[in-house]
């Protein structure tokens, strides 16, 4: 008898042990982090404030309203602050992401990884996570930031038409929420690190970050800090996202 | 002949009237002169400079679309381009194969925005014949990360020989990357064009844009003058279409601007494997030609502007020398003269100081234009891209001024006309009568 009950407590031991060890699915977790940001049917709105610090200049403010619809993969920001630049905005339509200039009238093509006006802050950056869809994951290892438990994760692009090639992402251990994210050039160097502040806002049972802060690692002393207000996930009328939206909204 | 010398000793009699006349229509055909010849070489100069600048007279760029609908430029294997070059007899004094990015130098916190070239320092002698340096020079262009700067950049990074500065980019796909340089060279400021470009080795710019070591994106054949550029372009299209897909050139010249237009061409397309643009200096300038052809169009129009007020003066001051000699028409008219010599009397003198006038205007363009050639602007001169080696050039067709002279002697005429009409009519005893 007292052999099976010592035989017992070495197999619960080693169950224990082994669930200690056992890491959980990272594959699932880049998927939660995506569908985490991804609003789906419903539509976003957002006011977003990019505060962005340089060496040897004065901070500098822009206010943009995001209008999001994931389902169809579009987007509109608008900006809103400076007045110099107010009426200002970008358009994502199919593939192409369009930059309007109230001032001339005129839509100039820009991309997806092209930073909005002069921050560290680029137009991916407020579309939907696409991690598990361009990366894989090539490395995993535990560690902690603040008083979080983290996983970190190396990962590396499908392909070579993704912004960074390589991106450590780390992500709290008890929910799929990234605290910070580190993106690497061709040549593995780190060229900008973004902090996802733990303080989330709950929008349509999804949890985003209100404060975000963006470190340029290339350019020493440059980073942005951005907070997200007022955001909705109510119906947007269809027109938001189409051109015409843009001239109008002045 | 009488008439004609009648008509010198007439002008002769009168010399500051007729200076003045003169002068007018003088100086009405010097603007018009310095505008054609500023306008003749206006586009020769700039295809020049910009012949030095892209490194070319005729280029090739192999274009690449992904599943996604990228597109990217690359040529990973030019045995075609350059077969299809054989064929169409390209002179080429040098075969330029460039790839470039846009980068932004980083150096202590200083930034500076410029286009980096690569070069093949060992075979390629188009740009190490031409370079000058203001310091450091093409040895340091042996460690692989060199690179050569302006003195502008220079200045503005903060940057002397030796130092290493970080570059960020996009390589061809267009993933952000990251590289580091070393300062080999700093060259004068070659102007509002050169000071925008940097050259480094291209085995490091091909690693930095992410593409193989032989590939490049840019194929470019200098050739050893502007002569027959388009006939070679066309002959070279032809080749390379017979080869391989290509955009098409004959609808891209078409357009206001050919380059714009391969551009658009590409957007509407999809393709698999290479597509070539092939394009000339002239499709990249096709816009500047326009402005020459404005400024030639102007000076026309300045041309006949200018006239219409030479000719007010004119005719007002044929009015008053026929109302000053009336008496002596009446003489003239009463022993012989005929009506049709009075009238080409007239003609005469208005003819020679057209041609007197268009001489000297021709002769002070002349002069004018010889001492502008002799300042020196410099390299560094915000007009370069106009200048030849930082002078000046003008360049006159023969037939344009040849034209011009016409224009004035015709309008002179047409002035001189009416006064001599009337002087013609006049009654001979009726202006005997005159009394002044």
């Amino acid at each position: 008898m007292k052999r099976i009950s010592l035989t017992i407590a070495l197999a619960l031991s080693a169950l224990a042990l082994a669930a200690a060890d056992a890491k959980p699915d990272f594959a699932a977790i880049l998927r939660q982090i995506d569908d985490n940001a991804d609003f789906g049917k419903q539509d976003y709105t957002a006011v977003y404030s990019i505060v962005t610090e340089k060496p040897g200049e004065n901070p500098s403010a822009i206010q943009l309203k995001v209008f999001r619809r994931d389902e169809h993969n579009q987007f509109v920001f608008l900006i809103q602050k400076p007045d110099r630049q107010k009426g200002q905005g970008y358009l994502k339509i199919d593939e192409n992401v369009w930059f309007y200039d109230p001032e001339s009238g005129n839509y100039s093509h820009s991309t997806i990884k092209e930073n909005i006006q002069d921050s560290e802050a680029k137009n991916s950056d407020f579309k939907k996570y696409t991690y598990s869809q361009d990366f894989t994951i090539e490395n995993t290892e535990s560690g902690r930031l603040g008083a979080f438990e983290t996983w970190i994760l190396t990962l590396r692009a499908k392909t070579n038409e993704v912004s960074y090639s390589k991106i450590r992402l780390t992500v709290r251990q008890d929910k799929p929420l990234p605290l910070k994210e580190e993106d690497y050039s061709v040549s593995d160097r780190l060229m900008r690190t973004t902090l996802f502040l733990p303080t989330y806002i709950n929008a349509g049972g999804r949890l985003i970050p209100a404060k975000i802060k963006m470190i340029d690692e290339i350019n020493k002393g440059t980073q942005s800090a951005l907070s997200i207000l007022d955001v909705t996930v109510a119906k947007l009328p269809d027109t938001v996202f189409m051109k015409n939206f843009l001239e109008r909204a002045q | 002949m009488e008439i004609f010398r009648l008509a010198l000793r007439n002008l002769s009699r009168q010399k500051k009237r007729t200076f003045l006349l003169g002068g007018a229509i003088a100086f009405g055909l010097m603007i018009v002169t310095l505008i054609n010849g500023f306008a003749g070489a206006f586009l020769t100069n700039i295809s020049e400079n910009f012949a030095n600048l892209a490194a070319g007279h005729i280029f090739a760029q192999g274009v690449e679309k992904s599943a996604s609908g990228r597109e990217y430029e690359l040529i990973r294997d030019d045995s075609l381009l350059l077969a299809a070059a054989k064929e169409a007899g390209i002179p080429a004094k040098y075969v330029t194969k460039v790839s470039s990015f846009d980068g932004n130098l980083v150096f202590a916190g200083h930034t500076a925005r410029l286009t980096i070239d690569g070069v093949d320092f060992a075979t390629e002698t188009f740009l190490p014949e031409r370079l000058v340096f203001k310091e450091g020079g093409l040895a340091g262009m042996k460690d692989r990360q060199g690179i050569i700067i302006s003195d502008p950049i220079a200045k503005r990074l903060d940057v002397r020989p030796g130092d290493r500065l970080l570059v960020q980019l996009k390589t061809y796909s267009g993933q952000n990357n990251v590289g580091e340089f070393a300062v080999a060279g700093i060259t004068p400021d070659p102007g509002i064009f050169g000071s925008m470009a940097g050259y480094a080795n291209k085995a490091y710019v091909n690693e930095l844009l992410n593409i193989g070591s032989g590939e490049y994106q840019t194929l470019g054949f200098y050739l050893p003058s502007l002569d027959g550029m388009d006939g070679y372009g066309d002959a070279f299209y032809k080749a390379v279409k017979a080869r391989a897909a290509v955009f098409d050139r004959d609808a891209a010249k078409k357009e206001t601007n050919p380059i714009r237009a391969f551009m658009n061409q590409g957007k509407n397309e999809t393709w698999a494997g290479v597509k070539y643009r092939v394009y000339t200096l002239n499709d990249l300038l096709a816009q500047v030609k326009q402005i020459a052809e404005v400024l030639k169009t102007s000076s026309l129009v300045i041309l006949l502007v200018l006239f219409g007020i030479i000719m007010v003066g004119i005719t007002n001051t044929f009015r008053i020398i026929m109302y000053e000699r009336i008496r002596e028409i009446g003489t003239m008219r009463s022993i012989g003269m005929q009506r049709a010599e009075v009238r080409n009397l007239f003609l005469s003198e208005a003819m020679i100081l057209a041609l007197g006038g268009a001489l000297a205007g021709l002769a002070v363009a002349g002069a004018v234009m010889a001492g502008l050639s002799m300042v020196n602007f410099g390299l560094s001169s915000p007009l370069f891209i106009i200048l030849k080696n930082g002078h000046m050039t003008f360049r006159l067709d023969a037939l344009t001024t040849a034209f011009d002279v016409l224009v004035v002697a015709a309008l002179t005429l047409v002035s001189a006309m009416l006064p001599a009409r009337k002087a013609a009519r006049l009654d001979p005893a009726v202006a005997l009568r005159t009394v002044k």
